[in-house]
């Protein structure tokens, strides 16, 4: 038999070598298929690729685009454009526009890390903002730090409050500061004492634990179990079968995925009639949608929310009632669908930053001046009044001092209904 | 520790248990017939489930719903041997393990193109109600899920036993030399395990989506399930897949029923990943044939 030598001197038969040129060619014509399926599938999503152009404000975006938090990022991302677009519309700022690059975190902190790396050093970006889950945004403190370049995190928790550092900065809310609003809900209007939290194993569910167990106990309502689930957690009746044999009279569910809101709609089926409280993302439009008529049973789920999804139930002499007005309208005008509280989250991220331009008119010929000086304007930010609240900053202080517009809502008739607000 | 709250992770694990090994005798057709492990299988169930519900939101009653997504998963699942897997047919095992996971993303980012990134559900399958029972509750639904996994492997044993077909899909994966010497086309055969595959997966995805929401990301963290029941269990035999499937179902329960702490799922692998050593080729080997 002839025998070849091939490749790293091995000894093939002539048979055996055209058997493996032609497994060869199969494998490329496999590659070649996967490859044209997914540049067929992905030409749509490169149409709504960003163009760089020197003269405008670049901002990299990082959000949840595909993974377990992209029912965060995704909202939050239209909302951030919708801003962006307004004030280009406008003329921009200084005569630029504000351009925003987004990035998908894919639902890692690994993955957020390198999206802004690949922001700071690819696209050379002014700051970088992540409008993802807790955790992952945790993950960008080191990196805007080591960079020196402003970046804004969208931390639900107030354990990071005083270790965001030079460069980073928090325009959004900590539980530490809207937890009493359930909590005085429970204690006030339903006249209960005690409570189990329902816990996602993340960073957001870390800071709620801790804040629960320090705080709740002020205003007048005992923690006295807690349970936990994973993100994506499917079943959530041996945690809830746990807290229904406690003395528990409330369950307070804390987390940002899915897994949340089955926990609400499996505590119902098993005929679990305590009162529940949530976090925001449990009132996702989506959620609503699928476990609306849960939500709904007696005593209705109640739901931490932004007054920017209330306006109209809001006061008429209410301060926001006006700007969450225009943006409820101008969101449905653009995507045929009403903002929600992550809509307004990312759209609070580029209000912010664009009015840290306003004020620096930073010198886009220089990146490392320029970074600087709208570091600086940041932390003078002076009672600038947003979606979630109103923030003042110090250069001690990159969470600073923040007026709360959260407000708690309930579900009836398949329409959320004004509880209670910060103000009440 | 109450009674009803072990009851309840007694029944939740059993639930959990069905789903993860439906997930996995679809891993184990292709990987029986082919030697294919295919990382899409997850993206099947997803698909299933997605249809089922858009189909029933335009009115389509719920069974004929479920046969339509199994058509379409199914013809998603020749696409894939076809046009994927049998080009590169020659290459290694773990090349064209690769090739699934390239085909599952290239199916999510569609997914997410036609449906959105919004999770959706339905409705327990008829209305069934929960039933309560000593304390705990079995969902409307999980019957459903425990009828749908004792069809499947009786389905799958019937098939693969007593039809000529079956039959010929045994002797493709024994002795494809042989199989093809006596005029079985291995190809056909290839295909018909990838289309009883997704059609395994599109029946999950419907019956699994009242308990467990769908959405366009769901297929991966499944398709991860699904292998750890198979592996566990042993990927060579139905009834591993099955043990393998309850007994990771059990493991999560049970630890997050019994251990009320942030480490449940740590605690529930690190169990599993003790049994995967102690036993590397599964609870139950391999025997020589896949109905064995």
């Amino acid at each position: 038999m002839l025998l070849l030598f091939v490749g790293e001197g091995r000894l093939l038969p002539s048979g055996a070598i055209r058997e493996e040129r032609r497994g060869m060619r199969g494998l490329v014509r496999g590659i070649q298929a996967l490859v044209l399926m997914m540049v067929l599938i992905a030409t749509p999503l490169l149409g709504c690729a960003q163009s760089s152009t020197p003269d405008t404000y670049r901002i990299g975006v990082i959000g949840s685009q595909t993974g377990p938090y992209s029912a965060l990022g995704l909202p939050a991302i239209d909302g951030g454009r919708l801003v962006a677009e307004q004030i280009n519309d406008a003329g921009g700022i200084h005569g630029r526009e504000i351009e925003l690059i987004f990035y998908d975190d894919k639902g890692s902190s690994t993955e957020t890390a390198l999206a802004a790396q690949r922001a700071i050093d690819v696209d050379k970006v002014l700051a970088v903002a992540c409008v993802s889950a807790t955790g992952l945004s945790h993950s960008m403190i080191a990196v805007v730090n080591d960079n020196e370049i402003p970046g804004l995190i969208m931390s639900g928790t107030g354990l990071v409050d005083d270790k965001l550092g030079h460069w980073a900065f928090k325009p959004t809310s900590s539980e530490k500061d809207y937890i009493p609003l359930p909590l005085r809900y429970l204690r006030d209007d339903l006249s209960l004492s005690t409570c189990a939290g329902l816990i996602e194993n993340s960073g957001y569910g870390e800071g709620g634990e801790y804040f629960l167990r320090q705080i709740a106990g002020d205003h007048g309502i005992d923690m006295v179990m807690f349970q936990y689930f994973d993100p994506g957690a499917t079943d959530l009746t041996p945690q809830l079968a746990n807290i229904n044999a406690s003395d528990a009279e409330s369950i307070f569910i804390w987390g940002s995925g899915p897994a949340g809101a089955l926990a609400v709609k499996q505590s119902r089926e098993m005929g679990i009639t305590l009162p529940i409280v949530t976090t925001p993302a449990q009132g996702s439009p989506s959620y609503v949608q699928s476990f609306g008529r849960y939500y709904e049973m007696e005593p209705s789920l109640v739901c931490l929310d932004s007054k920017l999804t209330m306006w109209e139930q809001l006061p008429s002499d209410d301060p926001d009632r006006e700007m969450c007005r225009e943006f409820h309208q101008s969101f449905k005008a653009r995507y045929g669908r009403f903002p929600d509280m992550w809509e307004a989250i990312g759209a609070q991220f580029v209000m912010f930053i664009a009015d840290g331009i306003e004020r620096a008119d930073p010198d886009l010929a220089d990146a490392i001046v320029a970074r600087g000086q709208l570091r600086d304007a940041f932390e003078t930010t002076t009672d600038l009044s947003l979606f979630m609240g109103t923030h003042t900053m110090t250069p001690d202080d990159h969470y600073g001092r923040v007026v709360h517009k959260e407000v708690l809502v309930t579900f009836k008739d398949g329409k959320k209904v004004l509880v209670k607000t910060m103000e009440d | 520790m109450e009674f009803s709250t072990v009851l309840q992770s007694l029944l939740s694990g059993l639930t959990l248990g069905c789903i993860y090994a439906a997930l996995g005798l679809g891993l184990y057709v292709v990987y029986g017939v082919t030697r294919v492990l295919n990382l899409a299988q997850g993206e099947f169930v997803m698909l299933g489930g997605m249809i089922t519900v858009s189909l029933s939101a335009f009115g389509v009653p719920l069974f004929p719903a479920i046969l339509l997504a199994v058509a379409i998963v199914s013809l998603t699942g020749a696409i894939l041997y076809r046009f994927i897997i049998f080009p590169a047919r020659h290459a290694s095992g773990s090349t064209l393990a690769f090739l699934t996971v390239g085909f599952a993303f290239a199916v999510k980012g569609l997914t997410l193109l036609v449906w959105g990134w919004e999770y959706r559900t339905l409705t327990s399958f008829l209305g069934s109600p929960s039933i309560h029972l000593w304390g705990a509750t079995i969902f409307g639904q999980a019957p459903w899920v425990v009828g749908m996994t004792i069809l499947m492997v009786a389905g799958l044993y019937y098939f693969f036993g007593r039809t000529m077909l079956g039959r010929a899909l045994r002797a493709c994966a024994d002795e494809p030399l042989g199989a093809k010497t006596i005029g079985i086309s291995p190809a056909r055969m290839g295909l018909l395990a990838f289309v009883i595959a997704a059609a395994l997966g599109a029946v999950a995805g419907a019956t699994i989506t009242p308990l467990t929401m769908t959405a366009y990301n769901v297929g991966i963290p499944l398709t991860i399930k699904g292998l750890l029941a198979a592996f566990v269990g042993g990927m060579h035999r139905a009834e591993g897949v099955i043990l393998g499937g309850l007994l990771l179902g059990l493991t999560e329960a049970l630890s997050a029923g019994l251990m009320p702490s942030g480490y449940h799922d740590a605690i529930a692998l690190s169990i599993l990943l003790v049994v995967f050593l102690a036993r590397p080729r599964g609870l139950l080997p391999a025997h020589a044939n896949i109905e064995d």
